[in-house]
């Protein structure tokens, strides 16, 4: 892990600071052979500097660029987006390479489904399907669900968000009591009745249900983020140019609060795979005919207790990596908008 | 002090209310409704069916009057009895909010009827009953456990900043953060069931050797032989609250890490050590005391697991509580029980919230209120 102001004062932010000081040295000089010497120091550094394969940039970088170079420093982040990039490839490119066809079983030679072997590498369920099938032709809903979910529940909770935090007012208190509201219902509950309810086992309401549920914490954070955001000082230089108001909030405001709301982001793709694969292995969720990681598993648990692992093994190792690999780079995120955010 | 308890208490009222609405408007909005439960039982007679309807304003309807109209009867606003403005008046002619002995009705959940499950018939109110020591059996366990630890792990990761010990637990806790509950809970029953035979996987007790769990019969049981049935619960605790504890350890550890080391970095801390102070000293009498302040919050946010958290290993371990008692209402569709959790577990998180203010205005002096 790297560790921002320790570890994290990378080599290149020590050259930056050599350099500054050696250019102090020459500006603050008296006699011009003095200043000329100085003048031959800064270049010595930069030469050295070069030698030394590095090299030292002058063109400004824009934040963006700055929290991607600190983004690739951090060596779990990458861990991250690499398991992540796996994933979502196996989810674009598996179900074409390795479709599933219900109706194209492998014949099983044990009740309980066969064991991991060259010919099935994760092994068969009771039926004679292939895990391994299961587990790719899962990654696509899986995936599809973790980004749905954060794309309906970003939209609508930094909407609401920057509606509260930035014009106040009795819409910021109507908009806050909603998420109070929301926040006071115990989430797992009222998202197994919602599914059960109104989800009848079709994916895209499932998301959307999934979505509409999970925006409160976005609007909260957005607010905040807005609340404090307003207050500076180019939010007044904009204003008195006579630039309107949704301009500031979309324009000025959001690119700076969007550090943090990309981090919760990641958070809500995390628990959206985790939720609905425990509603589908529950059987409220998606309808057993489409494949998830979460329907993958449904039923493993009564071939588990007989001692066939395989079955619920690699769905659920699926899923565990999947997270992790978004926490990870979730975490990265976080460095790499907010180097002190760890401190 | 009171004062700002009773401000901050009346301000949940309106909230809870809110949550009730919303919960009950949106389980009737969805297709099929109890009306529909209600009229199709094979076991009600007609009349049975007639008086039921009638007592809790049910009707096979999605029009939004006769929603409202539903829960003006399940909270005991309304006399069903009676009809149109009327309504709103209880037999013995007084509003009917109001409690019996002031002339108010008998029906709805704010005069205590919670109503009765559409399945079997019971009373919601015994069923929840029931099931709660289980619940609470499990999860208590399982959070003292892993408070405890979160604890000492967090301090010790924060004393110890940076060293093996302290990025070993920071990998750790990313592990077990991302770990799916039911999968960690799915393996833990392979491991220790089918593998290794060492431990039960389900239940919580044997149920060749033991009446079921919570019911009355036994609790005599129980009580005939102790210390038998103490050991056969603990045995069975075992493998959920390994599971509860390591999910909800790594957030707990790193929260208490934080707050340990922003203290550790506080000025106070600072003068502690040049005034000479031994670092065990400055460690665990100045620093830990003013860390466990945003600890404590924390710790009473989490109260509402008791009741709620636990729904996730419950399924998984066959537990015969509260969350699992959820579950099979969801699947049954078994509307009373259901608003009855709703309402029973967003009070536990309106008053968890409510206690976390007054917990930190009470052991934190510079909090004004």
């Amino acid at each position: 892990m790297s560790y921002p102001g320790g570890a994290f004062e990378s080599a290149q932010d020590q050259k930056d600071r050599g350099l500054a000081d050696v250019a102090q040295r020459a500006g603050s000089l008296d006699t011009p052979t003095d200043a000329l010497l100085a003048r031959q120091d800064v270049q010595d550094y930069l030469v050295a500097s070069q030698e030394e394969d590095f090299e030292v940039s002058l063109v400004p970088l824009s934040q963006w660029q700055l929290a991607w170079r600190r983004f690739k420093k951090h060596r779990l982040a990458l861990v991250g987006s690499v398991i992540v990039g796996m994933m979502v490839f196996i989810a674009i490119f598996g179900p074409i390479l390795w479709p599933y066809d219900p109706l194209d079983l492998t014949k099983i030679t044990r009740p309980g489904g066969d064991p991991p072997s060259p010919a099935n590498i994760f092994g068969t369920d009771y039926l004679g399907r292939s895990v391994w099938e299961l587990v790719v032709n899962g990654a696509r809903l899986s995936v599809a669900f973790g980004l749905t979910t954060m794309v309906i529940a970003v939209g609508v909770g930094v909407t609401v968000g920057v509606i509260a935090g930035f014009f106040g007012g009795w819409t910021d208190g109507v908009l806050m009591r909603l998420v109070d509201l929301m926040l006071a219902i115990p989430f797992l509950f009222i998202i197994l009745v919602a599914a059960s309810f109104f989800g009848s086992g079709d994916p895209l309401m499932l998301m959307v249900i999934f979505g509409l549920l999970s925006w409160p914490v976005l609007a909260r954070l957005t607010r905040a983020l807005y609340l404090s955001l307003r207050e500076q000082e180019y939010v007044d230089a904009a204003r008195a140019v006579g630039v309107r108001d949704r301009r500031i909030a979309f324009r000025h405001i959001l690119p700076n609060a969007l550090g943090p709301i990309i981090v919760s982001a990641t958070l809500v793709v995390a628990n959206a795979i985790i939720l609905e694969a425990f509603v589908s292995y529950l059987g409220f969720g998606v309808r057993s005919t489409d494949i998830s990681w979460g329907t993958a598993l449904t039923a493993s648990q009564g071939q588990l207790i007989l001692g066939n692992w395989w079955w619920a093994f690699f769905p659920g190792l699926a899923i565990a990596l999947m997270v992790t690999g978004i926490s990870f780079m979730g975490d990265g995120l976080r460095d790499a908008f907010d180097p002190r955010a760890h401190e | 002090m009171t004062s700002y308890i009773i401000r901050r208490a009346l301000g949940l009222i309106p909230l809870f209310i809110g949550v009730v609405i919303i919960s009950y408007v949106l389980l009737l909005a969805a297709p099929g409704g109890p009306a529909g439960n209600v009229i199709a039982n094979p076991r009600m007679t007609v009349e049975m069916k007639e008086k039921w309807l009638n007592r809790w304003c049910l009707e096979d309807s999605k029009d939004p009057a006769a929603i409202l109209r539903m829960f003006g009867g399940w909270s005991g606003v309304l006399n069903c009895e009676k009809d149109g403005f009327d309504a709103l008046f209880s037999e013995q002619g007084g509003l009917n909010v109001l409690p019996a002995f002031l002339g108010g009705g008998d029906n709805g959940f704010l005069h205590g009827d919670l109503g009765n499950s559409l399945n079997t018939g019971r009373l919601v109110v015994d069923m929840i009953w029931e099931r709660l020591a289980a619940t609470v059996m499990l999860a208590m366990t399982a959070m003292v456990i892993w408070i405890t630890l979160a604890i000492v792990l967090g301090v010790f990761a924060a004393v110890r900043r940076y060293s093996v010990y302290d990025q070993g637990l920071t990998f750790l806790s990313y592990i077990l953060y991302s770990m799916p509950t039911f999968w960690l809970g799915l393996m833990l029953i392979f491991l220790f069931g089918p593998m290794l035979h060492l431990l039960p996987t389900g239940g919580v007790v044997n149920a060749r050797d033991w009446p079921a769990f919570g019911s009355p019969q036994f609790w005599t049981a129980a009580g005939k032989d102790p210390v038998t049935a103490f050991l056969d619960m603990g045995t069975h605790l075992i493998l959920p609250v390994v599971t509860l504890v390591a999910v909800n350890i790594a957030a707990d550890s790193r929260f208490v890490r934080a707050s340990m080391l922003e203290t550790l970095s506080a000025d106070f801390v600072r003068t502690a050590r040049a005034k000479g102070l031994a670092a065990r000293r400055v460690i665990y009498r100045h620093a830990f005391r003013n860390a466990m302040l945003p600890v404590t919050t924390n710790i009473a946010l989490e109260i509402p697991f008791l009741l709620s958290g636990a729904i996730v290993t419950e399924t998984i371990f066959s537990w015969p509580g509260i969350g699992r008692l959820f579950i099979e209402s969801v699947g049954e569709r078994d509307y009373y029980v259901l608003m009855a959790l709703i309402m029973m577990t967003s009070f536990a998180i309106l008053v968890a919230n409510l206690m976390a203010d007054v917990i930190y205005a009470i052991i934190d002096p510079r909090i004004r209120y």
